[in-house]
């Protein structure tokens, strides 16, 4: 099976380290970050990973925003983008999948099997 | 997906991390405790609160992932607390920073 490559988009210093070495040494991908949606389409359209991992909440340019901006640039549109957010109330849950993402996971997540629901998310199990 | 690597040797990395991460934690924890004190006096202010809401935000998204999903529970009451204030809000913010405080080994 190919390795993965997967690009973490999140502002938090410690979700993106501890997300990267879930997925890197539990499930042996190839992860890079960027830690803002702005910096994350120019690693997404430099690098077009397998799959992106994007927080909901940053500053400026926001997850759902990011998503629609990537949804405007053909070569970005096809990679699958799975949002990660700290809300866990069911009116936030209907209207990030809504958006049209792959999926939503939520945080906190269990770094030991992060890569494993993204693998289900994703359909690579 | 490939085989899992050792669990183990995770968990040691996460470890390692979480003390990385006990500074700026530690800094998080004192405004939200500047927060609670200032919501009991009274004198909490729009921007004091935005940035207090942000940081339980944060909270309730890491802690868990080190371990600490009571921690979880008390920032994200904190979150609500901080974003709904009522008059019984104060007492019951500085109850679970209290908690929170106690929860973290800082």
């Amino acid at each position: 099976m190919p390795t993965r490559r997967i690009l973490i988009i999140d502002d938090e210093d410690d979700i993106r380290e501890v997300a990267a070495l879930s997925l890197e040494s539990v499930a042996g991908w190839q992860v890079s970050t960027a830690s803002s949606g702005a910096e994350g389409m120019r690693l997404a359209a430099a690098e077009l990973p397998d799959a992106i991992l994007m927080d909901v909440m940053m500053p400026a340019m926001d997850g759902p925003t990011t998503f629609r901006e990537m949804q405007k640039l053909p070569e970005l549109a096809s990679i699958p983008v799975i949002l990660l957010t700290a809300k866990v109330q069911g009116v936030d849950q209907r209207r990030f999948a809504g958006l049209g993402v792959t999926a939503v996971l939520f945080k906190p997540f269990d770094p030991l099997t992060l890569a494993e629901q993204m693998s289900e998310a994703l359909g690579w199990s | 997906m490939p085989p899992a690597k050792d669990p183990e040797a995770t968990r040691k990395l996460l470890a390692s991390l979480w003390e990385r991460s006990l500074p700026v934690l530690r800094e998080r924890c004192a405004l939200l405790e500047r927060a609670a004190t200032a919501a009991q006096a009274g004198t909490l202010t729009p921007e004091l609160r935005a940035e207090a809401t942000a940081i339980a935000h944060k909270l309730s998204g890491s802690l868990g992932m080190f371990g600490y999903p009571e921690g979880t529970d008390l920032a994200r009451r904190i979150e609500e607390h901080l974003e709904a204030p009522t008059p019984t809000d104060a007492p019951r913010l500085t109850h679970d920073v209290t908690a929170l405080l106690a929860t973290l080994p800082l």
